[in-house]
Parts: C-alpha cells; sequence; structure tokens
C-alpha cells in the first residue's frame, strides 16, 4: 500500500513538473472582477486572449462586494487588470470632481482622477454601459401608461421601492438626489441584495427597482425599464483599467487591453449575461464564444 | 482629528437616518430575543422532564443543525418561504437563538443535584413548585448566560438582515461599502456594537438585583 502511494506521488509530481516547463517566460497576472456578471465577463475575456496570445497567465479575482476594494487591491498591487466603470468617479473618492451625467465628461474625469490617484491606464470604454435605471412590471407600466420616470411620480406615495443597499445613502446619484430631481418619494425604500430585489419585484414584494441597463433580469422577469427623462443617473461606462506598471513593462498586455476598446455593446453584453444568469452556463465559455464569433480568438 | 471631525458631520448631517437604521435593528433584534427566551426557555425546562431521550436529542439536534448553516445561506432561504423584509429576518435570526438558550436552561436544571430536588419533593413540593421555588432560582445563572449570549450574537447578526431588506444597521455598513464611506461603515458597526454592550450591562444589572434577591 505505501509503495504504491509513494510511486502514485513520483508520477504526480513528474507530471506536475512537465507542465511547469511551459511558462518560463510568462508573468502571472491578477485580474479583479466585482460581483456583477458583466464585469466577470470583461475579465474573463482578458484572461483568454492574453493567454491566447502571450506566455503570460492571468489570474482572476472575482466577487469584491464593490469597487472600494478594487481600487484598494490595486493600491496594494494585489491587482494589475481590473473591470470599472466610469460612473464610479462620482462615488465619494474625489472631493473636487464637479458632478455631471455627461458621459464624455464623466470618462474623462474618471480617466483623469483615478489614473493620477491610483497609477493606472483607464481605458477607453469597453462598448456597453450599465447605468442605474427604475424598472417597473412591464403589465404595471402598460396598464397605467407609464413611460417615464415622472409618469411613475404619480402612484410613487402607493409603491414600495427595492435597490441595492448603497443607492439609498449615495448622495449625488443616490436616492436623495432623485427625490430632488424628479420631486416625489416612493411609499418605501427598502435596500437588499440585488438578486432578492429581482425575486422582490417577481412575486410583488416590491413595486420598483433599481435596475441596470445591460442586466437580462429584465428581459426575464418583464420589466419595463423607464426613461430617465430628468437625466438623473450618471453614466457607467464599462472600462478595463490596468496599472501602469504593468502597461509600461508589457506592451503586449497594453495591446491587448486595447483592442478591446468598443467591443461590446449594450445589447451584446445583455444576451451574454442571459446566457450566464439565466441560462447557467460557464462565464469561460460564453466569453470564449463571444471572442470567437468576433474572430479575436481561434 | 480629521477623522473626527469627519465623523462629526456626517453624523450632525444624518443623524435622522442613523437613528432610524439604529430603531429597526433594535426592532428586529429584541423581537427576536423576546420571542427566543419565550419560546426556547419553556421548551428548554419541558425537556428536562422528558423521559424520552430520543426526542430530546432530536430537538438539540435540530437547533444544532439552525445553528450551522451561514446566516446569509438561511436568510436567503426565508425569502420564498416569508418574503423580503422584517419577517423574514426575524425567522431566521429566531432559529439561531435557539441552541444557545436551550442549552444553557437545559445545563442550569440538569445540573442541580437530584437529591435536592427530591428532598423539596420529600417535603411536599409538587413538581411546579419545586421546578419556580427550587430548580429555576438554582440555574438561573444559567439561563441568563444563554440569554446574554444569544442577545450579542443576534444584535450583530441582524446586520446582515439588510440583505435580505429588513433595514437595521447593516445597511448603513453595506452603503458604506457599496459607496466608499468608511464614516457609514464604522458609524454602523459602532452602534451595533453599542446596542449590544448596553443591553449585556442590563440584563447585567438585571441579573445581580434578581439573583441577589432570591
Amino acid at each position: 500500500m505505501k509503495q504504491r502511494l509513494l510511486v502514485g506521488l513520483s508520477t504526480m509530481s513528474l507530471i506536475m513538473a512537465g507542465c511547469g516547463n511551459g511558462d518560463e517566460n510568462g508573468e502571472e497576472f491578477t485580474s479583479a472582477a466585482a460581483t456583477s456578471t458583466d464585469a466577470k465577463l470583461n475579465v474573463q475575456m482578458v484572461k483568454s486572449l492574453v493567454e491566447d496570445q502571450t506566455d503570460h497567465t492571468v489570474e482572476i479575482v472575482e466577487d469584491l462586494p464593490a469597487s472600494p476594494q478594487i481600487f484598494a487591491g490595486i493600491e496594494r498591487g494585489e491587482f494589475d487588470i481590473a473591470s470599472l466603470y466610469s460612473g464610479e468617479v462620482h462615488n465619494n473618492y474625489f472631493d473636487e470632481v464637479e458632478y455631471t451625467t455627461d458621459p464624455d465628461e464623466t470618462l474623462e474625469q474618471a480617466q483623469t482622477f483615478f489614473g493620477e490617484e491610483y497609477d493606472i491606464k483607464w481605458y477607453d470604454p469597453i462598448g456597453f454601459i450599465n447605468n442605474y435605471s427604475i424598472g417597473v412590471q412591464e403589465s404595471f407600466a402598460e396598464e397605467n401608461n407609464i413611460e417615464t420616470v415622472t409618469d411613475l411620480g404619480e402612484y410613487a406615495d402607493e409603491l414600495t421601492l427595492g435597490t441595492d443597499n448603497a443607492w439609498i445613502e449615495r448622495d449625488n446619484d443616490g436616492y436623495r438626489g432623485f427625490q430632488e430631481a424628479y420631486g416625489y418619494e416612493f411609499a418605501d425604500a427598502r435596500g437588499m441584495d440585488v438578486s432578492l430585489m429581482y425575486d422582490g419585484i417577481a412575486n410583488g414584494e416590491v413595486d420598483v427597482v433599481t435596475t441596470y441597463t445591460v442586466d437580462p433580469q429584465i428581459i426575464e422577469n418583464d420589466l419595463e425599464v423607464l426613461e430617465d427623462d430628468q437625466e438623473f443617473f450618471p453614466p457607467y461606462e464599462s472600462s478595463l483599467v490596468a496599472t501602469n506598471e504593468v502597461v509600461d513593462s508589457h506592451p503586449e498586455i497594453n495591446e491587448i487591453l486595447e483592442s478591446m476598446v468598443d467591443l461590446i455593446s449594450t445589447e451584446e453584453m445583455t444576451d451574454l449575461m442571459y446566457e450566464v444568469e439565466i441560462e447557467e452556463r460557464d462565464t469561460k465559455q460564453v466569453a470564449d464564444e463571444f471572442l470567437q464569433e468576433k474572430g479575436m480568438l481561434d | 482629528m480629521e477623522i473626527l471631525s469627519g465623523f462629526f458631520e456626517y453624523w450632525t448631517e444624518s443623524y435622522a437616518s442613523i437613528l432610524e437604521y439604529t430603531y429597526e435593528h433594535i426592532a428586529i433584534s429584541f423581537t427576536v430575543i423576546l420571542l427566543g427566551i419565550s419560546f426556547s426557555i419553556p421548551l428548554a425546562v419541558y425537556m428536562t422532564k422528558m423521559k424520552n431521550n430520543k426526542i430530546k436529542n432530536m430537538i438539540f439536534n435540530i437547533a444544532n443543525i439552525f445553528q450551522t448553516i451561514p446566516p446569509i445561506a438561511l436568510l436567503a432561504v426565508m425569502v420564498p418561504i416569508a418574503g423580503i423584509g422584517f419577517a423574514p429576518a426575524v425567522i431566521a435570526l429566531f432559529l439561531y437563538s435557539l441552541l444557545p438558550l436551550l442549552r444553557n436552561t437545559y445545563a442550569g436544571i440538569e445540573s442541580i443535584d437530584p437529591e435536592i430536588v427530591e428532598a423539596a419533593r420529600g417535603m411536599g413540593y409538587s413538581t411546579l413548585q419545586s421546578l419556580f421555588k427550587i430548580e429555576l432560582p438554582v440555574a438561573f445563572p444559567y439561563v441568563m448566560s444563554g440569554i446574554r449570549v444569544s442577545s450579542v450574537y443576534i444584535i450583530s447578526w441582524t446586520a446582515l438582515a439588510a440583505l435580505i431588506g429588513a433595514g437595521g444597521l447593516g445597511d448603513l455598513i453595506l452603503a458604506g461599502i457599496g459607496y466608499n464611506d468608511q464614516f457609514m461603515i464604522f458609524t454602523g458597526t459602532i452602534a451595533a456594537i453599542l446596542i449590544a454592550v448596553l443591553l449585556d450591562l442590563i440584563l447585567g444589572r438585571m441579573e445581580k438585583r434578581i439573583y441577589g434577591s432570591s
């Protein structure tokens, strides 16, 4: 018995040693994504492209609670590449950033401020936008002829809002700002986990949700996204970022990240997320298929 | 110094919402604690009188299992059953309060020398008389420590109830995580600690007063 174990162990170590030889020239990079599926797909695509085109490997760290944890990781040198949104520049990081909902201005602010503060390169948007938006059940919108967020105001005093825990307390683009911009509030506003928010509106426990524009749950739960007619919500354009250290020392990585600019439209990302979240398919498979379709991967 | 003034500014700006979160937190956790006490302690007393060991073990095992389910999972499981908000949070946390209350009360009464109970019976005490005059007073410190332990647990776990729309100080903590605001995180945490410490102090006082007089 003991002998067999020994033979087994030595064979295994031989195999493992054999595998190690391939990556002599490669380095390992770490790529971070928060809990949202779109960010996970982004970094998965980075991983596939980098590992296909170079000798480097990319390790993915995902399900980080929110962007502050990603920035903290970048600051500590734990993450080299990440997926982030331009609108986060209004998330209480910089006092001197002037609040705006103009997409170009927001992007420029994000590139400048985050770029300097965290010594990173903030690439141009990957193509899709993941804004906050107000969603209600389709049937409710049709019955009451509601198309815009302003239209909803008439019914607001009987409606319960379900939202993520942060939105209620956010300054500029949060609930307080919303009340100012639209001039009404809901009968009740409850913060909760995002996945439960959709369960909640599906079984009628909440009537209104702050949904995200790329979210396939909108299709799955027959939600109507209302037009933000006061242009209240700031743009959340998705971008890849990488530390300047990596960008400067590895032009091949920079090239790959550049090649991903304008790669995925909002509709395309919604479809991909539908595959992952609703069809429960593997993130890597879905990401690779998309890259193959685009001719970026064999 | 800057941190202190930051806190001060945050508190003066949003004391109304902080109070509201604190109130929600207290409402959830105190409801759970009261429910837990009024259910578990009589049950534990009844269990000490039970002859059937199988049922006894089963009850302990069930309480034990609840204790091992990660709180987030139990809260999430509650949503399809009890919906979103106050009710599922109370039910889930109530299940957590069972074990420490049951165990402590049971152990307290079981630890009494059977001869004392026997002697009481010999003196003509009825079962109820012996329970209220002898067994419960002797077991009282155990029962109280069960109540104190589970209270502290419940107050801290109530923070997770914010994930299922029940509100409470967890809302503040999660909002702070998502919105990059340490003041929110710390305020939520400190307030939860304060509630737990204060309640523990009050329970300690109560224990001394009652125990001292009995």
